[in-house]
């Protein structure tokens, strides 16, 4: 009895570890291709962000809701409670630190927003400007996807061109290289602001998936 | 050195004579990697006719486009370093510079590829050669700039077999088995026969070939030296034979024997010539065909009521052939892309004409590469970007190829018709 005990207890705690292996290492290849990329498709114009700022965004679905329950409340207070001074004062007091909180979610949120807005606009510019220097290659399976990362100045020019995930068909990372010389400099980068361009532009991903 | 240079001329004369190539390119690719090509230093001749050369073998590939020369212009050195920002605003990708060096009985190329966006050199190679081989260097050479820039291995030094029938005035067929540079120039003949030669087949070192003929009033398989010009039939046997296809290892040639009342294909192993039959089946199988690794072989077969494609594995111990062409009521002559990842055939389309046809492993639906009428033995280039068929143009036949790329370009037959051709592997 004991010893089934014991080989339950062994294998619980090994299914343990190795679920933990297993999510450890599933969990870091996630995580490393969606920092790593920005995910284009060329031919369908779509793209996939994945900013540090998404954790916040978890957040902000609640922060709408605080905001409404108070507005609700203070009319309510006004119309029928003029005896309760007191507490009205008590409750604006709670009033006023929550809104403060959430004026300042909600603040970051629309910076987020427009943060992400932008990222989407240049994203979108660089994305236009590669498809349309773009000739993918005839006669090549269909199926195939190369990934590029890209080091850009501030001025735009692109500096270094890595191929990070080769499709397996020369003809079609020679065509995303080549889209990529072709291009040589993203004209609109002095548009981009400082940080943004730190952030988010400095290095970026692009993926040709034509299919 | 006056006398040197004498020498060289003379020696050049020949090569020459034989008149310029005619190479028709009808058709270049959508994106191509646009080079400029500053004539090589040194004798004039010699420079001259090496561009026009190699020219020809990078346009050919469908996936260069090179800058006219009367719009180069003029290099510019300064601190020892090529300026390239001229050619930037040409829209030029890369260029390439050269020199050739004279010396006693060597002709050796030293040249250099300038990647215009990076700014920097990227190759810097000398070719060796001698005077009378002018071709074979500007080959080198050119496939020498082809892979520097495109990453694949360069097919212009590569050979081709093919089958000439000149007909004289009272039509009486001579038929010639025909060996040519990559471009059709520089033919030789390796045999001439009154009787049909078909079927070439290249070993894979280049150093001999296979080849039906029906000298014996039958079709025989016979081994030829390409250098001795020695030859032998395969097989002494009293049955026809035909469609040789080497092993990439090149111990074995596959067969197709007609000894037991119809087409089999059978593998015969050269060293002491032991016959294994690998089909067996009331319909015919022929026009075996090895995998890049020698583990498998396609095969046209009439077992379903059509000619359809099969594929073999010889590594199980009774391999079943399994249909690999579904497409359309014929698809034959299939061969292995290189790296196997599809195989390149002649199909027939709804419209009822003949085209030569690709399909991946991977993709369930076929890509027809062509559009004439009669198009029959394609022959898949060693890096897998080229292949030469067989077209009929009022009524003649003569050589076509294409590069996957989208190039288009035709070997028209100085002499006769030219049909079957077969291309040889790398040959350094």
């Amino acid at each position: 009895m004991t010893a089934n005990y014991r080989y339950l207890q062994a294998s619980l705690f090994s299914f343990c570890i190795h679920a933990i292996l297993f999510l450890y290492i599933y969990g870091t290849f996630d995580s490393n291709t969606s920092q790593t990329l920005l995910i284009s498709k060329p031919l369908q114009i779509e793209l996939k962000f994945d900013l540090p700022s998404q954790n916040v965004k978890k957040q902000i679905p609640a922060a709408p809701k605080t905001i409404e329950v108070p507005l609700d409340q203070i009319p309510q207070n006004i119309v029928y409670s003029k005896v309760t001074d007191v507490i009205q004062i008590k409750q604006n007091n709670e009033l006023i630190d929550s809104s403060i909180a959430n004026l300042l979610s909600e603040e970051s949120e629309i910076e987020i927003d427009r943060k992400k807005q932008e990222i989407t606009i240049y994203a979108q510019k660089i994305i236009t400007t590669i498809e349309s220097a773009w000739m993918k290659p005839r006669n090549i399976p269909n199926d195939l996807v190369a990934n590029l990362r890209l080091k850009i100045r501030s001025s735009g020019r692109i500096i270094g061109v890595e191929l990070i995930k080769s499709s397996g068909n020369i003809r079609f990372d020679n065509s995303a290289l080549q889209a990529v010389r072709r291009v040589e400099t993203f004209s609109f980068f002095n548009s981009i602001p400082k940080n943004l361009y730190e952030s988010e532009f400095k290095i970026i991903a692009i993926s040709f998936n034509p299919s | 050195m006056k006398k040197n240079l004498v020498l060289v001329a003379l020696l050049l004369v020949p090569t020459l004579s034989q008149g310029e190539l005619f190479l028709e390119i009808t058709k270049g690719s959508e994106d191509p990697y646009k080079v400029a090509m500053i004539p090589f230093e040194g004798n004039k001749r010699v420079s001259k006719q090496l561009n026009n050369i190699m020219r020809n073998d990078l346009i050919r590939t469908g996936e260069f486009s090179i800058l006219d020369e009367e719009l180069l212009l003029p290099v510019k050195i300064i601190d020892d370093e090529l300026v390239l920002s001229d050619w930037k605003l040409l829209g030029m990708d890369y260029l390439v510079t050269g020199t050739i060096l004279n010396a006693n009985n060597s002709l050796d190329i030293n040249y250099e590829i300038y990647d215009i966006h990076k700014k920097r050199k990227v190759r810097s190679s000398k070719v060796f050669g001698i005077p009378n081989q002018i071709r074979q260097l500007a080959h080198y050479t050119s496939d020498g700039i082809y892979e520097s820039i495109t990453g694949i291995k360069g097919i212009a030094a590569t050979r081709l077999l093919y089958v000439n029938e000149i007909k004289d005035s009272q039509l009486i067929s001579t038929y010639k088995l025909m060996l040519a540079d990559s471009d059709g120039a520089n033919e030789k003949i390796l045999l001439s026969s009154s009787e049909p030669i078909i079927s070439p087949s290249w070993s894979p070192d280049g150093k001999r070939v296979a080849y039906v003929s029906f000298e014996t009033g039958i079709a025989k398989v016979f081994i030829q030296d390409i250098a001795s010009g020695e030859r032998e039939a395969v097989l002494s046997k009293d049955t026809q034979i035909s469609s040789p296809s080497w092993s990439p290892d090149g111990k074995y040639l596959s067969l197709t024997l007609y000894q037991d009342g119809n087409a089999e294909i059978y593998i015969l192993r050269l060293r002491d010539r032991t016959l294994t039959r690998m089909t067996n089946q009331f319909a015919i199988d022929t026009e075996s065909s090895w995998s890049p690794k020698g583990n498998k072989i396609l095969f046209t077969s009439g077992r379903s009521g059509s000619p359809q494609i099969y594929e073999l594995d010889l590594r199980k111990l009774n391999p079943k052939a399994k249909r690999i062409s579904f497409e359309g009521t014929y698809n034959a002559k299939a061969s292995y892309l290189p790296k196997e990842e599809g195989i390149i055939f002649v199909h027939r389309s709804n419209d009822g004409l003949f085209h030569i046809a690709l399909k991946y492993k991977k993709e369930n639906f076929i890509r027809v590469l062509t559009e004439a009428k009669m198009d029959e033995s394609p022959s898949v280039a060693p890096n897998g970007n080229m292949v030469i068929y067989g077209i009929k143009e009022q009524n003649l036949s003569m050589l076509a190829g294409f590069s996957l790329s989208g190039a288009k370009f035709k070997l028209p037959a100085s002499n006769g018709e030219v049909r079957e051709p077969a291309w040889s592997n790398f040959l350094r």
